[in-house]
């Protein structure tokens, strides 16, 4: 009767009805311990997750029944269940950790953990630290390649990017970029990995090929000065032509030109935007603004904010399940 | 691996996660050392530079009066007050984590002068021993002759902990960086905020030490930039001779003709200061030496990453709270460590002229830091800290500069003494 059970539950887990793009907009808020859940058509509050202490990076799992969620003060990833949305589990990390990128076909989780000074590579299934690099101070972004073989992460307090071997957990290069790096955006082509540098005011573009600094982006939104602008947050659409980047401080995101390397516009948002994510269809844009208490929803083809609705306490990022 | 950088990942390991994590630290090194490692890692960055050795000194003097511990009675200290060596040591630890990408290790010696004569003849030494960075944690009669010594020589000397405006001002060297701010920059901020709330009207509570009419001084004029209004001065006298209840009783030193926002109280012995909160004539906040201070760094900051220092700090000294020379002790070598990652260079002329120059620094309060050139002075943010909260950040919004916002704290370069751009 278990076994039979077991393997009930297996074949429920695999079956792909288990996506049901519900289209809920998940932001996390680091002072208020939740996760908030927004109605896509109504865009009202329609749940309130108590996930764990300080929750911050978010990610869906390929067939999204799951999303899981660093908790930075409880130490952990916590695995939330989208069709019941409760916790139905938690990964053991290091100390503090705050963003991170998932490998599921390895079965692995590489989480940047700021107050170690390491990214931590974790056992999705079994949870637990398997290795451990040592990074340059308070690291943040983490991104995976697409083959899953190297995984970036940025050192705020160093200046630094450093490219590190998903297999062996070995530094292969560092690159130093602008003043205080955050998050990441890769070009779909594979070419270049783009870097928010918050106290430069720009974005750095790093050749993964030669791992050198190749340019940036600086911004400026009319009538700020650069010391305004802070930028964090980065999403760029799946062709690779656009990214948008939130401007912190300046209460402005910046629409960017790829290719061009030039700012097309600014868009306004609410207090310190940080976190930022593009629906699938790449009409909407979500934007938490970590000290509005808010996040803002944009119309990315008329590049206006349509709402924003409060939210918990430091919104730090947003997930979309669709 | 090499078995030397094992020893060192242990070692940084372990100063990061403390004792506990010394275990732990040894399973990674382990893991690591174990793992096959592709010979491209013993030699990472692209660039060949050789590797440098780059040696700061950390000069303090022997009973240093500012570092005593500050009492109210024999048996009962209000707070004690340490020499900023650790912030320095967080700093030289982040530095030597970052060796493989640097090229560069970086040590720091400590130098103990018994007296700030003493100083000039200790920095003269280190100096001609091939020291050309110098972290300085003296009291302001060091300055002088220390820059008479050091004129026109290798060396750049970061003030650490000395906010006399006259260092700026009248002694105004080329080789000094000031990192800790400036006490025209600390009140600066102080007034910013009171004339952000419209709080214009202060009374002035000043004791009888050098220090506080120091301190004073430069609160008024922060007052008359900002216009905010000094509505009475008074002059007290700490004790309980009834006889002078007129200047010893915080009751009666208030009771002035005019209404005030805020009592300003300048006490370097803070024995007076702690005696007037909830003593004043009218219910009042007060500010300067108690409750709301002007700060360049405290523990419950929360932003820019702030959290993140303060808790390689608590680290480091074992439970110690971080304060304002600690903050400019680890920004100097962050300064250091910076001037010889973004020159790729070994010479001092040209890590000199980095940090001189118009570079940016993060000194985890928010906006990005460089050195005036006027006056060598440390741009930055001024933190307006109570016992458990920074209630403001100045440069407050809405004061404006026509260059950098941060110009609005202490001597901009047309009313400045000094020239050392010019």
């Amino acid at each position: 009767m278990r076994i039979f059970a077991l393997a009930l539950l297996c074949a429920l887990t695999i079956t792909p009805a288990a996506a049901k793009d519900t289209g809920l907009i998940f932001v996390s808020n680091e002072k208020t311990n939740n996760i908030i859940v927004i109605d896509p058509n109504s865009y009202k509050v329609v749940n309130d997750i108590k996930v764990g202490r300080r929750p911050r990076d978010m990610h869906f799992n390929a067939d999204h029944t799951k999303l899981y969620v660093a908790c930075g003060d409880d130490d952990v990833i916590a695995i939330l269940d989208v069709a019941t949305l409760k916790v139905t589990g938690k990964l053991k990390t290091g100390p503090s950790p705050e963003a991170f990128a998932m490998d599921e076909a390895q079965r692995r989780i590489y989480v940047s953990q700021e107050e170690s000074s390491s990214l931590a590579i974790i056992d999705m299934d079994r949870g637990g630290i398997v290795k451990e690099v040592p990074t340059g101070g308070e690291p943040e972004g983490v991104l995976a390649s697409e083959d899953g073989k190297t995984i970036y992460v940025s050192s705020e307090a160093g200046d630094l990017v450093h490219e590190v071997d998903a297999a062996s957990g070995a530094i292969k290069r560092d690159v130093v970029v602008g003043l205080r790096p955050r998050r990441f955006a890769a070009t779909p082509d594979g070419k270049d990995l783009w870097v928010t540098s918050e106290l430069s005011g720009a974005a750095y573009i790093v050749d993964r090929a030669k791992f050198v600094v190749t340019g940036n982006v600086p911004f400026l939104p009319p009538g700020m000065r650069k010391s305004d602008v802070t930028p964090v947050g980065i999403a760029m659409t799946k062709d690779g032509k656009t990214a948008y980047v939130a401007l912190g401080h300046a209460a402005h995101v910046a629409v960017v030109d790829v290719a061009a390397r030039k700012v097309l516009g600014y868009i306004l948002v609410g207090k310190r935007a940080w976190g930022i994510t593009l629906s699938r269809d790449e009409k909407t844009l979500y934007v938490a603004n970590g000290l509005g208490d808010d996040v803002s929803i944009i119309d990315a083809a008329s590049r206006k904010a349509k709402i924003s609705i409060p939210v918990g306490r430091v919104p730090y990022g947003i997930a979309v399940d669709e | 691996m090499s078995s030397a950088r094992v020893t060192s990942l242990l070692r940084l390991l372990r100063g990061r996660l403390g004792r506990s994590g010394a275990r732990l630290a040894l399973a990674i090194a382990a893991l690591i050392a174990l793992a096959s490692v592709p010979p491209a890692l013993a030699q990472t960055t692209p660039d060949k530079q050789p590797e440098q050795h780059v040696k700061i000194a950390f000069v303090s003097i022997d009973n240093d009066p500012r570092y005593e511990p500050l009492r109210a009675y024999e048996r009962i200290v209000l707070k004690t007050r340490e020499h900023p060596l650790t912030g320095a040591e967080v700093g030289i630890d982040e530095a030597n984590a970052l060796k493989r990408v640097l090229n560069a290790d970086f040590t720091l010696d400590r130098i103990v002068a018994k007296s700030p004569a003493d100083v000039a003849p200790a920095v003269l030494a280190a100096l001609d021993a091939g020291t050309h960075f110098f972290l300085i944690d003296a009291p302001t009669e060091a300055y002088k002759p220390l820059a008479a010594a050091v004129h026109g020589r290798d060396a750049l000397l970061f003030n650490v902990s000395e906010p006399d405006d006259s260092l700026r001002r009248e002694v105004c060297a080329a080789e000094f960086v000031h990192v800790f701010p400036s006490r025209a920059q600390l009140m600066d901020g102080l007034v910013q905020y009171f004339i952000s709330r419209k709080w214009r009207d202060l009374l002035i509570l000043e004791g009888p030490q050098p220090a506080d009419a120091t301190m004073t001084g430069a609160f008024e004029r922060s007052a008359q930039k900002f216009g905010a209004r000094i509505v009475a001065h008074q002059h007290f006298k700490p004790g309980s001779d009834p006889r002078e209840r007129e200047a010893n009783d915080p009751s009666l030193l208030s009771a002035v003709n005019r209404d005030f926002d805020a009592v300003f109280v300048a006490d370097d012995t803070f024995d007076f200061a702690r005696t007037v909160p909830y003593h004043l004539v009218r219910p009042r906040p007060v500010i300067g030496s108690i409750d709301l201070e002007p700060v360049a760094w405290h523990w419950t900051w929360e932003r820019n990453g702030g959290p993140q220092v303060n808790s390689r700090f608590d680290r480091k000294s074992g439970g110690r709270r971080m304060e304002g020379p600690d903050w400019a002790a680890w920004m100097a070598v962050k300064m250091i460590v910076q001037s010889v990652m973004r020159t790729h260079s070994a010479e001092f002329a040209k890590q000199r002229a980095f940090i001189l120059g118009d570079s940016d620094f993060d000194g985890a309060k928010g906006l990005a830091m460089s050195v005036r050139p006027w006056d060598h002075q440390l741009r930055q943010g001024i933190l307006l800290a109570a016992p458990y909260e920074v209630v403001a950040t100045a440069p407050i919004e809405g004061f404006f500069h026509r260059v950098n916002q941060l110009d609005t704290l202490g001597d901009d370069e047309p009313e400045s003494k000094c020239h050392l751009n010019k």
